[in-house]
């Protein structure tokens, strides 16, 4: 708390573009890797109702997913099915083998409760990190299938010369599939962290004593510069549409500007956290796609072989 | 100054008070009777004594109790093989392995076998992300009595400032899960925390959850914080005689006393709470299994 960093005149953006390209490299060579073995990754993507709230995340998604050899399928479902059709599609990709990983996009419509639908995918096809066992094993401390925001922002934390262990970290915003995943898996790296929300005091007092801040609210400007730490790294996971006269643009939690005067590093958005969380979906569909192989193989193993 | 001491004897007698009379009303209006099976494994010492107090508490509640006690070279299959039948028993509503198995044994693998509506420690990974992800879990026993005594306290803790000391699975962790769901500002701190003194100052309520003794000083204590002592070590007692032991907690009882405003004993603060709360999950799981209303106020 004491230890100051390295005060720096402005903070360095941190590419998430280059971060996510980097990654799916990686992500590209293990998908070949398991196409060699007969076992080429395949994503099937399921969209309730209202297409054009998802329609961009899911064509970013099929995009990255071809250029790093994973199969991309995506299915539309009309407004109207129940719970009850879903939960059976879910089953029979759940029993599918060509089918490694399932991704429910939201919103969904109303009637559809989310996390009932995240609880009918089978764990070891929750690419999206989603499901309980999966959120389990991160508070458990085993890092498999993460969820893909949270993971993608320690992903970039752990790109920066900072000693993780030890670190003070602050999260803004506790909501179960960002800030807590966030939380637990800095923990289990050795940091000490603190959770901030709504009913916080004074979140200010909390942000400048840390090395790293996190922001996962969704209200844009949330964070100025003077709830810095000179030289911390800002991770801004926020994603707000805002209307400025020179017309709508997407915009952070953080107010950039500001805090840009400050931070040693800071994400910008777009262009930080929403890259490497695709990358990081596809490399869920890697090992998602390993763990099925490595299951199949031993439901099939006999003792000698 | 001094500090109040909560007493986690008197609370957890009302606690199972209050779990008897919900056993009571379920036996005479459905004719249902709670039943807890209790699994040892082996001759470990501290655990028989642990067993020997839950089955005699569980009894007392009016509940059914159930001990399995197996050899110590027992098999993991022949132990998966119990817990498959105690899960398939609709007269068992709660399962609890007693930990730890000896070393042959995968505990996860055997805790994870158990059905996660009969999981009355809440260890299993559906639990323990169910939790996490603020759905309708079971809650390990031990913090779900701590946040029982933090309510008993303050009642409402929202925007509090909350220290838990110690990111230990059945402790740390989820005792944080439940401070954040009370709407406490929550830091865990640990063994790699830097100045782990000046995070602890800054507490409203302090967790402590290391198990070495007496760690926790006086000087850690912002005046007037609420400690919550879990630690639960044996030191040795010369004084009372050679080789003889005392119990101490995590947190040094008398500098800390001076300055908290309210602190747990050790012995008899946390404690007694976990039996409590393991028969209340107990209770909560019975009525989910047969579809009726829980009752409130027994559990997180």
């Amino acid at each position: 708390m004491v230890e100051t960093l390295i005060p720096a005149r402005r903070a360095a953006a941190i590419d998430g573009r280059s971060i996510a390209a980097r990654m799916r490299a990686a992500v590209a060579a293990e998908a070949a890797a398991l196409a060699d073995a007969g076992w080429a990754p395949r994503l099937v993507s399921i969209s309730v109702g209202d297409q054009a709230a998802s329609e961009i995340y899911v064509r970013n998604q099929a995009r990255a997913a071809d250029a790093a050899g994973v199969g991309f399928e995506a299915r539309h479902y009309p407004a109207g099915t129940t719970l009850e059709q879903l939960a059976d599609v879910l089953d029979g990709l759940n029993a599918d083998p060509r089918v490694n990983g399932i991704i429910i996009q939201r919103p969904l419509p109303a009637h559809i409760p989310v996390k009932a639908l995240q609880r009918a995918v089978h764990p070891l096809k929750d690419v999206e990190g989603m499901h309980p066992a999966s959120i389990g094993n991160i508070v458990y401390n085993d890092l498999a299938l993460g969820p893909c925001t949270a993971v993608a922002a320690v992903e970039i934390l752990k790109t920066l010369p900072l000693k993780i262990e030890g670190l003070d970290v602050t999260v803004i915003g506790h909501s179960e599939i960002v800030g807590k995943p966030i939380a637990f898996l800095l923990m289990g790296l050795g940091a000490t962290v603190t959770v901030c929300h709504h009913m916080t005091r004074s979140v200010a007092m909390h942000s400048r004593g840390a090395d790293a801040v996190f922001v996962a609210v969704g209200r844009a400007g949330l964070v100025t510069g003077e709830m810095i730490k000179p030289g911390a790294a800002l991770i801004d996971i926020g994603i707000n549409r805002i209307e400025t006269p020179g017309g709508a643009r997407t915009v952070g939690d953080a107010d950039f500007d500001s805090c840009a005067e400050v931070a040693g590093w800071i994400t910008p958005v777009p262009g930080g956290v929403g890259p490497v969380t695709v990358a990081v979906l596809l490399k869920n569909a890697t090992l998602a796609t390993r763990l099925q192989m490595a299951q199949t193989r031993d439901s099939f193993a006999t003792p000698e072989s | 100054m001094s500090a109040k001491i909560i007493d986690g004897k008197a609370f957890s007698a009302e606690v199972r008070a209050r779990v008897g009379e919900q056993v009571a009303r379920l036996k005479a209006a459905h004719g249902i009777t709670p039943g807890l099976a209790v699994v040892l494994v082996g001759e470990d010492p501290a655990s028989q004594v642990y067993v020997r107090n839950k089955g005699k508490q569980t009894v007392e509640a009016g509940m059914e109790s159930f001990e399995h006690k197996l050899d110590a070279d027992t098999s993991e299959a022949a132990l998966l093989d119990l817990v498959a039948r105690l899960n398939a028993d609709p007269a068992v509503h709660g399962i609890l392995v007693q930990l730890p198995l000896p070393g042959h044994m995968n505990a996860d693998a055997v805790i994870n076998a158990i059905d996660p509506a009969k999981d009355v420690d809440g260890f299993h990974i559906s639990n323990v992300g169910l939790l996490a992800t603020g759905q309708k879990a079971m809650v390990p026993c031990t913090p779900l009595g701590c946040l029982m005594m933090l309510r008993d306290q303050h009642g409402d803790l929202s925007g509090m400032n909350a220290v838990v000391v110690g990111r230990s699975n059945i402790v740390g962790k989820p005792m944080a899960q439940l401070l954040l769901r009370d709407s406490c500002t929550v830091t865990i701190a640990h063994s790699r925390t830097r100045e782990i003194e000046t995070v602890c100052r800054q507490a409203d309520i302090l967790v402590a959850a290391v198990g070495r003794p007496e760690m926790v000083t006086g000087d850690w204590i912002r005046p007037g914080a609420t400690v919550i002592d879990v630690g639960i070590n044996r030191v040795p007692a010369p004084e009372k005689g050679e080789g003889k032991h005392r119990l101490v907690g995590d947190v040094h009882f008398e500098s800390a006393s001076q300055v908290a405003g309210a602190i747990t004993p050790v012995p008899g603060g946390v404690g007694p709470m976990t039996i409590a709360c393991l028969l209340a999950n107990t209770l909560i799981a019975c009525c989910r299994a047969n579809g009726l209303p829980e009752p409130e106020g027994l559990t997180a």
